[in-house]
Parts: structure tokens; sequence; C-alpha cells
């Protein structure tokens, strides 16, 4: 059995760091979804826009940007997107480092190393289905005034 | 239910999909925990309706002095919502009549007028995302003269909405959420075949008498030599000739043909009562607009 967290949780999460959201790290999530058009040059365009209707069987693109407004860099930054129930984890977004993933929102790591667990207590390899949790992790201090963006696509069941 | 991820149920129209994402990091040493924004997504309802008929053959409608016919269909609400549907039905002859469209309310498969009311305003109750009913429409034919190559068509559409497939209806869906068509248009239709009168299978019986003098009297050891016409319009299985060896007659051994082709007696004929028997001829699978005949001699004692 796959546990999620609460959304409920995440939102409490959310009331009590709102004045956090003035410190020196600032992240801006957003929920995109593609828009095809045929450029001048004959290749199809991809952008990603503010979805007007989705519905289950849609591809969306959840968008994690985030920027260090300090004047010092920031260690261990560790960002952690728990998946919305209704949501199933497809791939990490072209352009974006692949996140480490969680299938019990405890360990984390690459799909392929994880697995799942029936309710006969056998286990099998973990899909993208099983996914409840992406986490990125940055190698390196983020230098004041530097920001990136992380990225993954997702479908509505 | 087979939903749009394979092995999840598609999530209901109005549910809100809502994402936080936590940054962690240290600064000067000390641990920090923040949440971005926090986005919402209501999902919209996609209007989608399946409508079929069980069956290729064709439907025949039962004579005035009859009981109705009635024909079940099977309405799917293939929407991630609730949902009614306006349902219609034409049909494309004169002599046969719709009574009603009625859902199957108790859900045995069988209509009872009592139980499974007519619809009400033309439209079904709402129907939960991807329940099945049956519909019956209730058909009688108005002339006992038969009809042949007639139909019945049955549409069912969205109320909310039908149509070109993404035009939307803000709003229109369950808890306020948009709707917009899905692939199907939000509209179904299924086209049943029907006849009245002769149609179906007909069996066409004749007999010829030859005496020992060579004339057509039907006397003492005159065989008699018995025809049976089969015509099927259309394709059936498990079609079977029976006739009886009439009183007062004996069966020829060796006599019953199929088609011209002589059948062993103790595959065409069986014991049907102490009087004596009957030919019993199983012709099986039979292809649409063919035509059967069984022949077999008995003489008369």
């Amino acid at each position: 059995m796959i546990t999620r967290p609460m959304i409920a949780a995440v939102l409490s999460t959310t009331a009590a760091v709102v004045s956090a959201a003035a410190g020196p790290l600032q992240v801006t999530s957003s929920i995109l979804a593609e828009s095809r058009a045929a450029a001048a040059d004959g290749t199809t365009r991809i952008t990603l826009v503010k979805p007007s209707q989705i519905t289950p069987g849609d591809k969306v693109i959840f968008v994690l940007a985030y920027r260090n407004t300090g004047t010092q860099p920031l260690a261990n930054v560790v960002l952690d997107n728990p998946l919305p129930r209704a949501i199933v984890y497809r791939s990490a977004n072209p352009g974006s480092p692949a996140p480490d993933v969680s299938v019990d929102g405890k360990t984390f790591g690459s799909l392929g190393t994880l697995r799942v667990r029936s309710l006969d207590g056998s286990t099998r390899a973990a899909s993208p289905n099983d996914v409840t949790s992406v986490r990125w992790r940055l190698a390196s201090p983020l230098a004041a005034g530097s920001q990136g963006q992380f990225a993954f696509q997702a479908v509505v069941r | 239910m087979l939903g749009a991820v394979p092995g999840y149920a598609e999530t209901l129209a109005g549910t809100a999909i809502v994402n936080t994402g936590v940054l962690r990091y240290d600064l000067a040493g000390a641990a920090q925990t923040i949440a971005s924004n926090t986005v919402t997504l209501t999902v919209a309802e996609r209007l989608d309706v399946r409508l079929s008929h069980e069956g290729q053959g064709v439907i025949l409608v039962a004579p005035p002095s009859a009981l109705p016919t009635v024909v079940p269909l099977t309405l799917t609400n293939a929407d991630n919502g609730s949902e009614s549907f306006a349902i219609a039905a034409t049909l494309s002859a004169g002599t046969i009549m719709l009574r009603g469209l009625s859902i199957d309310v108790d859900g045995d498969g069988r209509y009872d007028p009592s139980i499974d009311l007519p619809l009400v305003n033309g439209g079904s109750a709402p129907l939960a995302a991807g329940q099945s009913v049956t519909l019956f429409a209730i058909l009688a034919a108005t002339e006992v003269a038969g009809v042949r190559d007639a139909a019945l068509t049955v549409t069912a559409r969205a109320i909310t909405g039908s149509g070109t497939p993404a035009s939307g209806f803000a709003g229109g869906g369950d808890s306020g959420s948009d709707a917009l068509v899905g692939p199907t248009g939000a509209a179904a239709s299924v086209v049943v075949p029907l006849a009245t009168g002769l149609a179906g299978p007909s069996l066409f019986k004749s007999q010829s008498v030859r005496a020992a003098d060579g004339s057509q009297a039907a006397v003492r050891d005159s065989v008699i030599t018995y025809t049976l016409e089969a015509r099927f319009d259309d394709a059936v299985t498990g079609a079977r000739i029976v006739d009886a060896i009439p009183v007062g007659t004996v069966f020829v051994p060796g006599s019953l043909t199929l088609d011209g082709t002589p059948l062993s007696d103790a595959a065409g004929t069986q014991a049907s009562d102490a009087q004596g028997f009957s030919i019993v001829v199983a012709i099986g699978q039979v292809a649409p607009a063919s035509v059967h005949t069984v022949q077999f001699k008995a003489k008369i004692q």
C-alpha cells in the first residue's frame, strides 16, 4: 500500500511559512500545459501555457522556479514536491535535471533503484505510476543572485 | 473501469489539484524551510457517452395483437462526472411505432412496465461517471403486413452540451468546474435493423404421393414424399428441422436427405412418442439468404 502526504498537511505548512517567503530563497510553483504551434520553419514549437481546462489523461508540466535573492550563498538546497493525488508522474521535463523520486515519501532515488511491496509481501520494480514524491538536490551552493528551475511531466488520472 | 491512465479510475470533475513545493536550505549553518506558493487547478468535466446494442441480426417486431417488442440498448456515461442524457429515437418505417423509452430502473435486464417507467422529458436520470444502464426501446408494428429493411435509430446526447470535441461550457461541469466536449462529441447513436411480418426463417412443407400402380392415389402401400423447404433471411445458428412422421404411415428407411445428400436414419430420426418418431435434422450454422431442403418418404399403412 502506498500512502501519500495529505494535501491538508501541505497546505498548513504553506500557511506557516508565508512569513518565511521574504527570506533569501524564493520558490514559485506553477502547473502548465503544452501548447503546440507550427513554426515558420516547418517544425512544431512547444510552449508552456496556463492550462484552460484539464481533464483525465491530459499532460501537465509542474515547474518550480527558485532564486537566491539574498547576498550570501545558500548551501544544501533541496526542493521537495509531493505529488497531488490526481497526478501521475511521467518524467523530467526536457531541459530539467531528473529528480530523485520516491514511492513511499521516505526513500528517494532514481526510479530504477526503487521497488514496491505488494499486499502479498512480494516486491516488484517501481514504475512511474508508483511515484508519490519528487526531489531535487543542488550539488553545490546556490550563489547570491542566481536562479534556476526544475520541471517534470505528469498526467491527470 | 479503465481510465485515462490504465489501472486508475478517472479523476472526477470538480476535483482540485493542489500543488505546493517545499524548499530546504542552510543559511549561516541553520536549516531553513520555505514553501512555494500553492497552485490549484480544477479538473474539468469531459462530456462523453456510449450507446450500443448487442447482436447483429434483424429484430422481428411483433404484430399489433401481440405483446410489444423490447429492444435493449446499453447507455454508458463515459464522462469523468455525473451527467444526464437526452434520448431520442426515430423509426424509418411508418408501420412500426415507438411505444416508449425506459431505463431498466431495477437493473434486472428485463422490461417491467410497472417498474421501468418512461423517461421523464426524454432524458435519463443523472448517471455517475462510468455508469452503464440498460435502455429499453419498446416497439410495436401497426400493421400485419411485412416490412423489411426498417431501422430504429436511437441517439443519446449529454444534457450539459454536445457537438465539436473540445468545445467548452464554462462552469457547466460538476461542482462548478468547466465542461468540455470529449472525443465522442458527447453524443452517440445506434442503428438497430428491424423487420415485421414474414421476416425471419420460414418453413414450407409439401408432399407428393406415388402408388404401386404409378398413380397418385393415397392408398395402402402408396409412398408419400415429404419436402420441407426452410428459408433463412439472416444468419442463424443452431437451426434444426423437426417433423413428426404422420400417424398411419411408416418411415421408409434410408429415405431422409438434406439438400439431396442422404442422411443416416440413426442420425436423422428419433423416437418422439409411443406412436412413432420424428425426423430431426440439425442444420446448425446457416448463412444469410439461404435455403435448405429436407426430404423423406413414408409409406401408407
